[in-house]
């Protein structure tokens, strides 16, 4: 019996996982990130790359997320700690902020708002107070601690 | 001297690495006369020099008017796009260390970024309670955090983006572009309809007055 539960609970576990990576990355492909990403700087060539990493990370991720308490040991890294928060930290946000624009963009915000007021020049300044607005948003979640309850 | 018809087919956008652009580099042409099919290919249609802006729009009129001055009497039938976007790329530069700075910072966005997705969305879900409550329903005891459950659901998660980007370390499982290809060709057309758009809007089109 205890067999047999074992069974179910590795079948439902690799469903779980199967569904949760469908839904999460075609909401990702959806909003269309990384093509831009390969859009701009003009490395579509290089493509295959950055779908390695989306797996990678996505995987590093969720062993970091749901073995947490087995990895923790392992993961002390002292001084040298610091460095990989601000690259991971930096990146991240990169990451965060390039989803947050396209998501409003997908949603056709922006350009129905432009439209609607009737204005044709400055978008860049508003990207520009946009993105000041977010960073300084972000700092002050943090600073003041908004996360605690 | 029957009239000869001369079929052209415009792309959509190219990409030149000279400063001369011909009628062959924005499309393709067929007559059964070669000869008037080689003179036509070989119009000059454009100029983009070092300073002048990178991208240029082209209209299929001009190029029908230049045909039809090159080979007089000659009938045209585009088959192809109305406009063509030329765009100038450097070839010497486009492979220096700058674009592997790029690459390497792309690859390291997409990297973190997806890791704090994923981090992100297993911390709104409450990912450990949750599957120590379903530990708890089968099994009568809660998960202690690395059960059966925790690795068959990693398991799932990696087997179901691997299956859905459709490649594993760069092997293709089946022939399908990837879904990052087709929504990059996606997004391609659509910049390009933007700047083709754009610049007949300006009037930068070149075109036949």
């Amino acid at each position: 019996m205890t067999f047999l539960k074992h069974v179910f609970l590795a079948v439902f576990g690799v469903a779980a996982g199967v569904g949760v990576s469908g839904g999460v990355f075609t909401s990702l492909i959806a909003v269309g990130l990384i093509p831009r990403f390969a859009g701009k700087t003009h490395t579509g060539e290089r493509v295959f790359l950055y779908e390695e990493m989306v797996v990678l990370g996505t995987i590093l991720g969720n062993i970091i997320s749901v073995f947490d308490p087995f990895i923790k040991p392992f993961l002390h890294l002292q001084g040298s700690g610091v460095a990989v928060l601000i690259i991971y930290g930096f990146f991240a946000g990169t990451f965060v902020g390039c989803l947050a624009l396209a998501i409003a963009e997908m949603l056709n915000s922006i350009p129905i708002f432009a439209r609607r007021i009737g204005f044709r020049h400055g978008l860049g300044i508003t990207i520009l107070f946009m993105a000041i607005a977010k960073a300084l948003g972000s700092l002050l979640y943090f600073a003041k601690g908004f996360y605690i309850q | 001297m029957a009239q000869e018809t001369v079929y052209l087919k415009l792309e959509k956008d190219v990409e030149i690495d000279s400063e001369d652009v011909f009628v062959k580099d924005i499309g393709k042409i067929y007559c059964s006369d070669t000869t008037i099919a080689s003179r036509c290919k070989a119009i000059k249609v454009a100029k983009i020099r070092e300073g002048d802006e990178q991208k240029k729009v082209i209209s299929v009129m001009k190029v029908i008017e230049l045909m039809k001055k090159e080979c007089p009497g000659i009938e045209v039938e585009n088959i192809g796009e109305m406009d063509t976007l030329i765009e100038k790329v450097n070839v010497l530069t486009s492979k220096n260390w700058k674009q592997v700075l790029k690459i390497i910072f792309v690859a390291l966005v997409s990297f973190f970024g997806t890791a704090f997705t994923i981090m992100a969305f297993h911390n709104d879900i409450g990912i450990q309670e949750l599957f120590s409550k379903i530990h708890e329903l089968i099994m009568g005891e809660p998960s202690n955090g690395c059960t059966i459950l925790e690795v068959a659901y990693s398991i799932g998660l990696a087997s179901g983006i691997i299956l859905f980007f459709n490649h594993i370390g760069g092997r293709r499982i089946t022939k399908d572009p990837t879904p990052i290809e087709v929504e990059m060709r996606v997004y391609e057309r659509e910049v390009n309809d933007a700047l083709i758009e754009t610049a007949d809007r300006e009037g930068k089109t070149i075109d036949v007055s």
